[in-house]
């Protein structure tokens, strides 16, 4: 059988849209055995002879109809059920660079949250403590402040030399901080209270003004960032010593049945958010409604959502990740990645490549994945010894995970070439 | 012979006679027969006009003429006639007798014919110059005269008669027809006034030819005894008319010319003179031919309806519809006879012929044929035929030409000598042998031993047909719905929670499912965090964990410890996360209730002491301590999380021990042991409390303080218990390897028994929101079961084992110690006894 498929020939043509790396458009009759390196070697070859201002060769990934080519071009073709007899088209584009290890930040708990911003990395603790680190690994500050695990983070805004950020924790608060940068001195401004349970996720929109999280009280609560607290706290709830002020949520979203995993801002009326519940919904700030509601079948673990592809991706209570569209009426999973052998605790999309995404998960493994190769991730991020608990990729040079091994691993990766 | 007597014959034999001559002239005289019907007809026409001349009277006018001539002159010639028979009688022979009517007859008929024709001519003239209406009504008077005359002179003419008999008075009659006309025509001036009323006045008051007898179809011998004879139209009597005696009779047979031809009416019991149409008829019904002599039966046939189509179609109607549909009684029919073809019943003249013809053939029997049919061997008494086994077909070797390597060469025939003693030895039971033909073949001289060796193993070894029944293990299996359908179900191990340093004896859950509480043999307790496997908290008390039970309402964080024969409620919540919950009810048991509340009778107090908790105690989470009077094996919260039971090993009747937290006071309920209590359950709904003793289950309801059921399951050692929470089934474990379902609704007895494990079961659980069970013990595996309860009470509970899930690690022979459900998760908690917590999903 393996002489059959080296005996059979296919006709191809090489299709891009990266302009610059443009071959010629014609036919070439190749083995159908073989497989991207290969086909690699042969784009670059012609690359050579056409566009010779390109010196150094090129990796590229290749796209057989639609998907991208991980095994023998005859399998591959036999699995989409394509005949062998027609030219194929065949897509390739600049395989994104392989993210290289850069740093392991130690921390003394289990690493549960993870937000970058710039240069500036925020991670939050089982420890009850809040670390900001820099990208080149040195510690900054460690943050004590909550009573319990930290299982949220995030940065607000950078404004000059004070930065903002907010954290969410199982002590039933969020906390609203702000760092003097130069000083290296931290300080809580506003406690939020409102919930009744832990705190489990928090996100800030994208306008920086609001912010939301979701907790183990099934609800969602939406918080404003300003900190003068003026405007919409009570005055006897401003006399509390604790830790500075106190703040009530702008709204609480009450629909999920159980506890709320993850909560993303889609734009700045809109928020996602993912349930044990099994249920994905949109909620209209607004009017603090349910917009749509997408029904898994497993409990959801975490949400995000892109702007760059308005897709939504989860992780579950499975081996499987799963892509949904928020535009369809039906809650009609649209890919599914299967290739962690544990729990998926956390997923994260690329902030400028609408195809890839980062996950961690209880596999003590964190893929870095293309959309469009829903069986085999695009690189394995291993390192971690234990499962991983949260992932970041804020900073589209930084590929963070955080883990139950007390570790914040970061991977660097090189920019690649933009899509055209 | 009387003359009268003598035309009385003569008109005997004239209606005789003209029956007969149309006969004899058709056949003989054609002259003769054109004459006689001119006769026949003068008559017939006479006696029409006869009957009609009583009302066709006086009215008449001149057209009428002809007919009254024609009457007169019947009139005339009748009387001539009779004058002329007397005549002519007395001219030839007075004397004739009956006898010779014979004779006289021809003779008689043409003097006759010659007598009328005389009659008429000479008659002719004298009704041409007569008056016809005189001489009608003259005539008509005569005859009634005649008849009035005659009743008369009955009496009178009787002597007579007899005078007359003997004398002929020829003269007298010879005068007699021109006298008598006279007479008559004197009479009847005479009683005209009389009779002629009634005459005009039954002529006026009808139309009708006659009078009608309205009385109907009664014989008319009922009117014998009256007067009268019916009733006509009007109503009015029907008088019978005079009575004639046989003297009139005969007198009038001799006068009336026209007697023989006379009958009386009996309805009306007039005399009716028959009209000669009326003989014709008679005559023609008595020879049967057909009454209308106009009638032609051999006129030529015309064939109207033909198949010819018409160009004006003589029937112009359309055809009927029935003409089109096919008739369903002639359908009803034919599919009888089809039918009939069809089962067989009746048969085809081609299949008879073919039957008779199979008749014909002589029928041999197939003696050296085999029986290769069923029917054949029926026949010969051969059932259920077994055939011989086949011999093996020949080899090469015994080939009259072998090739030569089967040949024996010297080697081998050394060989086969040397085994001569014991053949059965040899390696052929032949000596192979090669022949030029098969000509040169010799004869087989064991041929017919063989052949009777080979008969004897058919005969003497009988065949029998093993009937083997195959069961598939496929079909001893009952038909369960797949798995796959059946999702979701726990399928893998997700997360391994490590922290324990010993086996770990119990584990539950919160009630959100956050958090996981397990109780260890190295004497912690601890609290995890479900989604991440982080053991958040842990609490040493030096002593072996053998439960924890979270409190099950999610107001308060409080989890119930049995660590040997202390009750500990433990508040973990204090840093785990559920603040709020935990500082209430840490407000909630800070101070104990009043004494004067708690009140517990002696029998209570001496095995159950509530004691208050020292500062360290405090300070590790614990809130109430509670001590028993032995080890504690089992606690069960109440579903309100008011009332905790304690099980006590060992505690004979107060084994079972019911606190109640919020009033710090304990109870009893039993006051005689049934047996060693393994363990008790609240129901989740009703007041009822689940007690396991070693092989039985018995159902109290607390508020009545009885005994409502007792379950027996058929175990040896009951291990475990867990209640559906619906409330209506329960799941027993035992340490004989059985998981045993009870339906309360349906019966005491199990409903269904499982086995599904290889060691003691050691832990059941239900899920409370999913159809699941789930047991585990002492092997390797946790079995995960699909029990599905209908709300329909008819419907009994679908019990479909899902999946074996590799347990923990098997130490000391123990591997599951117990199983809890996630409270929304399909997700199973298992608690090893390798120090770990297992959580499939």
């Amino acid at each position: 059988m393996a002489g059959e498929q080296s005996e059979a020939q296919l006709q191809i043509r090489f299709v891009t849209k990266q302009e610059k790396y443009a071959v010629p458009d014609s036919p070439y009759a190749i083995q159908s055995s073989v497989q991207s390196a290969e086909l690699n070697n042969l784009v670059n070859a012609i690359l050579k002879e056409t566009a010779p201002t390109i010196e150094k060769a090129v990796v590229f990934d290749f796209l057989v109809c639609g998907e991208l080519l991980c095994t023998t071009l005859a399998e591959h073709l036999q699995q989409k059920g394509v005949s062998t007899e027609e030219t194929l088209d065949i897509e390739y584009l600049e395989r994104f660079p392989a993210p290289t290890p850069q740093d392991c930040l130690m921390h003394d708990d289990w690493v549960a949250a993870v937000h970058t911003h710039n240069n500036w990395i925020l991670s939050g603790s089982y420890d009850n403590s809040i670390h900001i680190w820099s990208t080149k690994g040195q510690h900054k500050l460690a943050i004590p402040g909550h009573t319990s695990p930290v299982k949220a983070v995030s940065w607000v805004s950078f404004n000059g030399d004070q930065a903002v950020f907010a954290s969410g924790s199982h002590d039933q608060s969020a906390m609203l901080w702000v760092w003097n940068v130069p000083r290296n001195s931290v300080d809580c401004v506003v406690t939020c209270r409102g919930h009744e349970k832990g705190v489990e996720c928090l996100s800030v929109s994208a306008d920086a003004n609001r912010f939301a999280t979701g907790s183990w009280d099934n609800n969602i609560c939406l918080w404003s960032t300003s900190l003068s607290d003026e405007d919409n706290v009570p005055a006897k709830k401003r006399s509390k010593p604790d830790h500075g002020n106190t703040r009530e949520p702008l709204t609480t979203l009450k629909g999920h049945r159980e506890a709320v995993s993850g909560v993303q801002w889609m734009d700045f009326n809109t928020v996602v958010s993912s349930g044990w519940d099994h249920l994905l919904k949109l909620w209209d700030c607004e009017l603090g409604g349910i917009k749509q509601e997408i029904a898994g079948n497993k409990a959801f673990f975490d949400v995000d959502w892109s702007p760059v592809n308005n897709s939504l991706i989860t992780a579950s209570a499975d081996r499987h990740i799963r892509l949904y569209d928020p535009r369809s009426t039906e809650s009609i999973v649209k890919t599914t990645f299967t290739s962690h052998t544990g729990w998926v605790q956390s997923v994260r999309w690329s902030k400028t490549r609408d195809t890839l995404f980062l996950s961690g998960g209880y596999d003590n493994q964190v893929k870095l994945w293309e959309t469009r190769s829903p069986k085999t991730p695009l690189y394995e991020l291993s390192g971690h010894e234990d499962k991983v608990l949260c992932c970041d990729w804020s900073n589209p040079s930084l590929l963070i995970s955080g883990s139950s091994d007390n570790t914040l691993r970061i991977f660097k990766s090189k920019h690649a070439v933009e899509n055209a | 012979m009387p003359p009268f007597r003598t035309g009385l014959l003569k008109r005997k034999i004239d209606s005789k006679e003209s029956k007969k001559v149309p006969e004899k002239n058709t056949s003989e005289d054609e002259s003769g027969d054109s004459e006689e019907y001119d006769l026949i007809g003068g008559e017939l026409n006479v006696e029409g006009d006869d009957t009609d001349s009583e009302h066709e009277d006086e009215k008449e006018t001149g057209s009428d003429q002809e007919q009254d001539e024609v009457l007169f002159d019947d009139s005339a010639d009748s009387a001539l006639s009779g004058d002329e028979q007397v005549e002519y009688a007395s001219d030839e022979s007075s004397e004739l007798t009956d006898s010779e009517n014979d004779e006289d007859s021809d003779d008689g008929s043409a003097g006759e014919i010659d007598d009328e024709k005389e009659a008429s001519d000479s008659v002719d003239s004298g009704a041409e110059s007569a008056n016809g209406k005189s001489k009608s009504q003259t005539k008509t008077n005569v005859q009634v005269q005649e008849v009035t005359a005659k009743t008369k002179q009955k009496q009178k003419v009787k002597l007579k008669n007899q005078k007359q008999k003997k004398t002929p008075y020829d003269d007298k009659q010879t005068h007699d027809s021109i006298n008598r006309l006279a007479s008559t025509i004197e009479k009847t001036s005479v009683t005209q006034p009389v009779e002629q009323k009634d005459e005009y006045e039954s002529g006026d008051t009808s139309d009708e030819e006659e009078r009608r007898n309205t009385v109907g179809d009664v014989p008319m011998w009922w009117y014998n005894e009256y007067q009268h004879v019916g009733y006509d139209l009007d109503g009015r009597r029907i008088m019978k008319p005079p009575q004639r005696d046989h003297i009139d009779d005969f007198l009038k047979k001799c006068e009336d010319p026209d007697f023989w031809r006379t009958v009386r009416d009996p309805t009306t019991g007039q005399d009716v003179v028959l009209s000669k149409e009326d003989l014709q008829l008679i005559q023609r019904l008595r020879e049967g031919r057909v009454p209308n002599p106009e009638h032609d039966e051999y006129q030529p046939w015309i064939e109207w309806f033909s198949r010819e189509v018409m160009a004006t179609p003589l029937r112009a109607f359309p055809e009927h519809k029935r003409s089109f549909l096919p008739s369903r009684s002639e359908q009803l029919q034919i599919s009888r006879i089809v039918h009939a073809l069809k089962m067989g019943w009746t048969k085809t003249r081609k299949q008879l012929a073919e039957e008779r013809r199979k008749r014909r053939e002589k029928n041999f029997y197939n003696l050296w044929g085999s029986a290769t049919s069923e029917e054949e061997r029926a026949q010969r008494g051969i059932h259920k035929h077994i055939p011989a086994p086949k011999r093996p077909l020949p080899s090469h070797a015994e080939s009259y030409n072998p090739p030569p390597e089967y040949l024996l060469d010297d080697k081998e025939m050394k060989e086969w000598n040397k085994l001569s003693e014991t053949p059965w030895k040899r390696k052929y039971t032949f000596l192979p042998q090669r022949f030029g033909s098969l000509r040169a073949v010799p004869a087989y001289e064991r041929f017919t031993r063989e052949r009777f060796l080979r008969c004897l193993d058919l005969y003497l070894a009988p065949r029998a047909i093993k009937m083997r029944l195959t069961i598939k293990p496929e079909d001893l299996v009952p038909k369960l719905p797949s798995p796959r359908d059946l999702q979701p179900f726990p399928t893998s191990e997700a997360l391994c929670f490590r922290g324990h340093t010993a086996l770990v004896r119990s584990v539950d859950f919160d009630p959100s499912g956050q958090y996981i509480v397990s109780g260890s043999d190295d004497g912690t307790v601890k609290v995890w965090e479900t989604s991440s496997g982080r053991c958040l908290r842990t609490v040493s008390l030096q002593e072996p964990v053998s439960r924890v039970s979270w409190l099950p309402t999610g107001a308060l964080t409080l989890v119930a410890v049995a660590v040997g024969s202390r009750v500990l409620l433990l508040n973990p919540g204090a840093r785990v996360g559920a603040h709020r919950a935990a500082q209430r009810t840490d407000e909630l048991l800070q101070e104990p209730p009043p004494q004067g509340d708690v009140r517990m009778d002696e029998r209570t107090a001496a095995c159950v002491k509530w004691d208050e908790v020292s500062t360290e105690e405090w300070a590790l989470g614990i809130r109430i301590a509670i001590t028993h009077f032995k080890p504690v094996v089992h606690l069960c919260w109440h579903a309100r999380g008011d009332y905790l039971c304690a099980t006590v090993r060992d505690g004979g009747a107060r084994a079972v021990v019911v606190h109640q937290v919020s009033r710090r006071r304990s109870q009893l309920p039993f006051a005689r042991s049934k047996g060693l209590v393994q363990c008790a359950l609240f129901h989740p709904t009703r007041p009822l409390l689940a007690v396991a003793t070693q092989r039985a289950v018995r159902l109290y309801d607390l508020v009545r303080q009885q005994l409502v059921r007792k379950l027996l399951t058929g175990a040896q050692w009951i291990s475990s218990m867990a209640m559906h929470p619906a409330g209506d089934n329960l799941l027993v474990g035992s340490y004989d390897r059985k998981c045993i379902w009870f339906d309360l609704e349906l019966s005491s007895k199990p409903y269904q028994t499982l086995r599904l494990h290889g060691g003691a079961v050691r832990s059941v659980a239900f899920h409370r929101r999913y159809p699941l069970f789930a047991s585990a013990g002492d092997d390797p595996y946790i079995v995960v079961s699909h029990g599905m309860v209908y709300n329909d009470l008819l419907q009994n509970p679908l019990l479909v084992p899902l999946k074996q899930l590799r347990g923990p690690a098997v130490r000391d022979e123990l591997c599951a110690l117990e199983l809890r459900f996630h409270p929304e998760q399909p997700w199973l908690l298992a608690a090893g006894a390798d120090a770990t917590l297992r959580l499939y999903s």
